[in-house]
Order: C-alpha cells, then structure tokens, then sequence
C-alpha cells in the first residue's frame, strides 16, 4: 500500500536516529531471548544429561557437588571411593547393575573418563537415550579410547588416531602421559550432554598411566605400556559410581545403607531429586534476569517513543503536506503506527540474527566451562508471545505522537506556517 | 457569466476558544475557469477562509458550495476525499516531501485519490509530461527535492496541484519565496497549465503587485466584515 511506502520512505529519511532505536530493541531482544534460551535450554540439558540412574554414589559432600563432578565434569571430586567399597555394594542384591566412575586426567581439554563397558550398557541420557556409536565399537583393550561426538569434531579425530592423555585437568608438557598412547577405537553420536566432551577408556586404561605415576608426579622408575599391560591394573579407588536398583521399594533403604557404609563416608544421591534441587537454586537468579530483560525491553520502547515524540515537531509540514493531498487525518495515526512497527520488526530481525550468530560463537564457550550445550532452535510459542506482546505495546506508544500529530493536523489544517 | 464553482453565503467562523468571528462573508463567488486573486494583509483572515474553502474547517453558519456540493454539510472523512478529488493545492513554500522523488511527490494525489488517479491515465507518465511542461529538466526527475532552487521546488508544487485535472487550484502564497522574474514566470506557467485543463486559480497572497496579472481581484478585507469590525472597535 501506499501509505507503507510513505511510511518507510519517511523512516528512511530518519535513518540515524531510528535505526540506533533498532539497535538498542535488537539488543533488547537479544537478551531477552537469550536469557529466555539459556535458562530453557539449560534446564534441558540438565534434567536431560542423565535418566533412569537410580542412585550416584561418591565421597561425602554436597549433593549438587557430587552431581556436577560426576555427571557434568563441573569441578572435581573432593576425594575418592575405594574400589573395595563400590565392589561390596555392587555385590549387594538390590543393585542390579553399576558403572564406575574416575576421572582426572584430561585430554586436549576434554575430561578423561575411565569406566567399564557397562557405561555403554546402562547410561541414559534425555529420558530413554542410550549411546550410540557413530563409528567404531567401545574400548576393549587397555589403550583402547571412545571420543565424544565433539571431541571427535573440534580435534578432528578419525578412528584409530593416537591420543596421549594428560595428568590433571589443566594440561602441562611435563604432565602428559606420553609413554603410553591411547588408539581411538569408537566416537560416539552426538548426545547433547557432556559425554560429547569426553574421552572415554576403561579403567585398566586409568590404571595403566597411572602405574609409574606417585603424588601427581612421574616417579623414576619408568614402567612401558608393555609391561604395564602385564601388571594386574585392579584400580585402587575410582571416583563415583553409578547404579540402578532391581526393585524401586528397595531404593531408600539402600540410599540409607550406603550412606552408613561402615568402611569409609559415602553418599548416595538420587540424580532426579538432586537436579530439581539444583534447578530450583538456579530459578532464582534466572527470575531476576528475566525481570530485568524485561525491563530492558521496556527501556528499548521507550526509546523508541522518545524518537517518535522528538520528531512531531519537524514533521508538522510533512502531516500538512500530506493532508493537502488527500491523507485523512487518521492516516496521521497510521504513518507512526507504521513506523513503530516498522522499527520494532526491524529490532526483532535484527536481534533475532544477532541471538543466532551469538549462540553459535558461544555454543563451545559455554559447553566447555559450564555444561550448558545450545542447540540452535526456533522460537519457542512464549518467545513468539514475547515478542507479539512487544510489538504490541510498540504499536500502544505509537499511538501517543500519532494522536498527538492528528489533534495538531486537525488544528493546523492545511496552511502550517512555519 | 459563467456558473460559480465556489459559492459563500453568510459564512460565519469563529475559532471555538475565541468569543470573536474571524471570518463573515456574506458573499463570495468563483466562477468556472477564471483567475481570481484574492489580496488580504496578513491577519486579514486568508488562511482561515482557505481552510474553509478546502473543508479543513467548518462555518458555524451559512452555506458554501463547492462545485454543487454543500461542504458544511460533510463529514471529515468525505470533506478529506471531497478536497482531494477535486482540488489542487500550492502552498507558500516546504511544498514537497523530502524523502521522495520528484515523480512521487507530482504523484502523490493519484496515490490517495481514485478519482484523480483515473483522470490522470498513467500517473507517473502524467506527472513526467507535467514536469516537462514546467520546465523542470528531465535530469532533475530522480534527484533528491533539496536539489531544486525554490522556483523549481514551486513549479513541481504546481505539478502536483495540476495532475489528474482537479476542477478547481488553490494556491496560498506560492510566489512569496520568489523574486520578481522567477514570479512572473511562474505565474505565466501556472496560468497556461491551468487554462490548458481548465481549471479554476483562487490565489490567495498579501502581494497586490501581481495582481494586474489576474482576471478578477477581491479585496478580502472589503468583503470579510468581522475584520472591519475588528479594525474599528
């Protein structure tokens, strides 16, 4: 329609200062959504990360502490398990099966983490999920190595490659277990959860480098891959086990009984309880960054409110000009409706574009130090309100310069002498 | 005689915050195809009887007919439609949006109006032969409208006062931002233009130096009697 084309044209004559309101509702957006997508997202992932595990079991700490290191490799354990101990509960009849956990070492940056092939067998992730193999099979000699899916991408890792794995988390040239290489034997498909980011061996695997090794230090007496491969390689202590119940009655009186493990403090958590716990600390904060999005939003139509509003005054000849010939005056009203529109719809392109570039910048920073993996979706049905809302209350301000120009081109009529 | 296009009898006005009528016409009448000049001083009530004229404002009594159409009678909206289906209207200056071309500026009446979009055949065809009658160089169509010196930036006013035919001009001052030469010659155009569609010209300007050039000459402060009372008290 026409009055869309004197409408834009009119905006673009504008353009510096309508397009820094864009800008400032682009950025306003861009946080909103982003909040918005974070938080979602993030709460996915961590109800996602890990299901149908009954119990988690590590050294005495918090739960959310055990829950992090153990199944999101966020931090690291406060001390170990004896292997004896998680062998004489895997041995109690309730449990129907468990896999053991030990981490510690890295590798590239990615967590190394040593288990059994009954990771393979029992972990589930995203409710049903087990894992896949997208090549390859999982470990089965000692210096066999599983990639994540990422792991596998940034390193570009093919089957069969060799990888030395790291002492400690942060990786130094003297810590590297260099003697003993690892063969990339399977990468797993892509999980959406930190077994993505991680290197997976068995625990003779851990054992193996760790066998010449004494206080975090290589000691002098050398011991090949060869010979270590003799040696019986039975871990001393691993760091957290996982385990399902046969019988979901029996579940607190086994939580119950690990927790009074009469060989050593244990703790058993209940992934489920202990993710909703640790949402729910989180859901605090993330209330506050919604509200104060929010408000941003709100400062971002102000903004453009304040553009509207300054402009009434140079545009009175342009109203006059345009009811001379032949605009009604309520077409006054329509031109800045338009232009809000117009403006805000630029702002949400804009910022929609900028959420997505940034997502995708962010997507590994965020995956690397706190767990968090971004898909890039489309807009959920509340962002699409969200954003209608917006537009709506845009569309409510613009009414007040509209209405404001149409009492004045009543007023004025034709001849505005200026 | 030929029949009157605008009739004014025993109009009233008054501005609703102001106790005074600014504007008491008992008659006045344009007739078909002429040139009427209409001298006032300023405050002598020119812009308050254009803006009845054109149906901006209202009378609180008497009657004007428009063309046979009773303007006190029309709601906004069709006093809106009414005005740019059958006027053209020049102003003193700052005619022209700043942000379209000089073909869209000529066009914009088309753009609002059916009536004169139908009478004007291709509206961009119309308004570039417009254009060129006016003297306004073919380069200048697409440059922006603060390209143009005053006396052009008038004459595409003209342009656009003249497309699709509108029965009557009206034109407020339109040579008051020029010099004498560039006045004469725009008053030759606008006249030519207007008598090539025969249209009628109500021009309305304070400056009683041309009015030798038009066919009729009223006085506004002769026939607007709130004025003269105005004056004396």
């Amino acid at each position: 329609m026409k009055l869309l084309k004197i409408a834009l044209k009119s905006a673009c004559n504008r353009k510096v200062s309508l397009s820094l309101t864009m800008f400032s509702i682009a950025i306003s957006i861009v946080l909103l959504l982003g909040v918005d997508t974070i938080r979602k997202q993030a709460k996915n992932n961590f109800i996602n990360t890990i299901s149908q595990t009954d119990l988690i079991v590590g050294a005495r700490t918090s739960p959310i502490n055990l829950l992090l290191y153990s199944i999101f490799h966020i931090g690291n354990a406060t001390n170990n398990v004896s292997y004896a101990s998680y062998k004489q509960i895997a041995a109690l009849k309730q449990v129907k099966w468990s896999v053991p956990i030990s981490l510690g070492d890295s590798h590239r940056g990615f967590r190394v983490m040593g288990t059994n092939s009954d990771y393979f067998r029992y972990y589930r992730h995203s409710n049903t999920q087990s894992l896949h193999f997208q090549q390859g099979v999982e470990f089965s000699d000692v210096y066999d190595a599983v990639v994540g899916f990422d792991v596998a991408q940034s390193l570009n890792y093919q089957l069969n490659t060799q990888i030395v794995l790291n002492h400690g988390i942060v990786a130094t040239k003297y810590s590297e277990h260099d003697d003993k290489p690892f063969r990339i034997v399977g990468i797993l498909k892509k999980t959406n959860t930190p077994v993505d980011r991680t290197v997976l061996v068995s625990l003779q695997g851990i054992e193996a480098i760790h066998v010449d090794w004494q206080s975090g230090k290589r000691s002098a007496l050398k011991i090949s891959a060869k010979k270590a491969r003799q040696m019986g390689l039975e871990p001393k202590s691993i760091t957290a086990f996982m385990l399902g119940v046969e019988s979901k009655i029996t579940l607190f009186s086994l939580q119950r009984k690990i927790n009074n493990h009469p060989n050593e403090p244990l703790q058993a958590i209940m992934p489920g309880s202990t993710l909703a716990s640790l949402w729910q600390t989180m859901g605090q904060f993330e209330k506050v960054l919604m509200a104060v999005s929010v408000l941003v939003l709100f400062t971002g139509l102000m903004g453009l409110l304040t553009a509207l509003l300054t402009t009434l005054n140079e545009r009175r000849r342009e109203m006059a000009v345009l009811r001379a010939v032949g605009a009604h005056a309520y077409h006054i009203i329509v031109l800045f409706v338009l232009e809000a529109i117009l403006v805000v719809m630029g702002g949400f392109l804009f910022g929609i574009a900028m959420l997505y570039a940034m997502q995708a910048i962010m997507q590994p920073i965020l995956a690397d130090s706190y767990g968090i993996f971004l898909s890039l979706k489309m807009l959920d049905g509340e962002q699409i309100i969200i954003l209608l809302v917006a537009l709506l209350l845009a569309i409510i301000l613009s009414l007040i310069p509209g209405l404001i120009a149409y009492k004045r081109s009543l007023q004025d009529g034709l001849m505005v002498k200026i | 005689m030929t029949a009157a296009v605008i009739q004014f009898s025993n109009v009233r006005f008054r501005y609703s915050e102001q106790g005074q009528d600014v504007l008491d016409i008992t008659d006045l009448q344009v007739h078909q195809g002429e040139h009427l000049f209409i001298q006032g001083a300023s405050g002598s009530g020119k812009t308050t009887l254009l803006n009845i004229m054109t149906g901006i404002n209202q009378p609180y009594a008497g009657k004007i007919q428009v063309l046979g159409k009773a303007l006190q009678n029309l709601s906004a909206i069709e006093s809106d439609r009414f005005r740019v289906d059958n006027l053209g209207i020049i102003f003193q200056q700052f005619n022209l949006l700043p942000y379209l071309s000089l073909l869209e500026n000529v066009q914009l009446p088309c753009w609002f109006s059916a009536k004169r979009r139908a009478q004007a055949g291709n509206s961009k065809q119309a308004a570039a032969e417009l254009l060129q009658q006016l003297h306004i160089p073919k380069s200048m169509f697409d440059k922006p409208v603060n390209a143009l010196s005053m006396g052009q930036q008038q004459r595409v006013a003209v342009a656009r006062a003249l497309i699709g035919k509108p029965e009557i001009i009206i034109a407020d001052e339109p040579t008051s931002a020029l010099d004498s030469d560039n006045r004469k010659r725009f008053l030759d155009l606008l006249f030519s233009q207007t008598d090539k569609q025969n249209s009628t010209l109500v021009f309305v300007s304070h400056d009683s130096q041309i009015a030798p050039y038009f066919s009729r000459t009223i006085d506004l402060s002769e026939i607007n009697s709130a004025i003269d009372t105005e004056y004396n008290a």
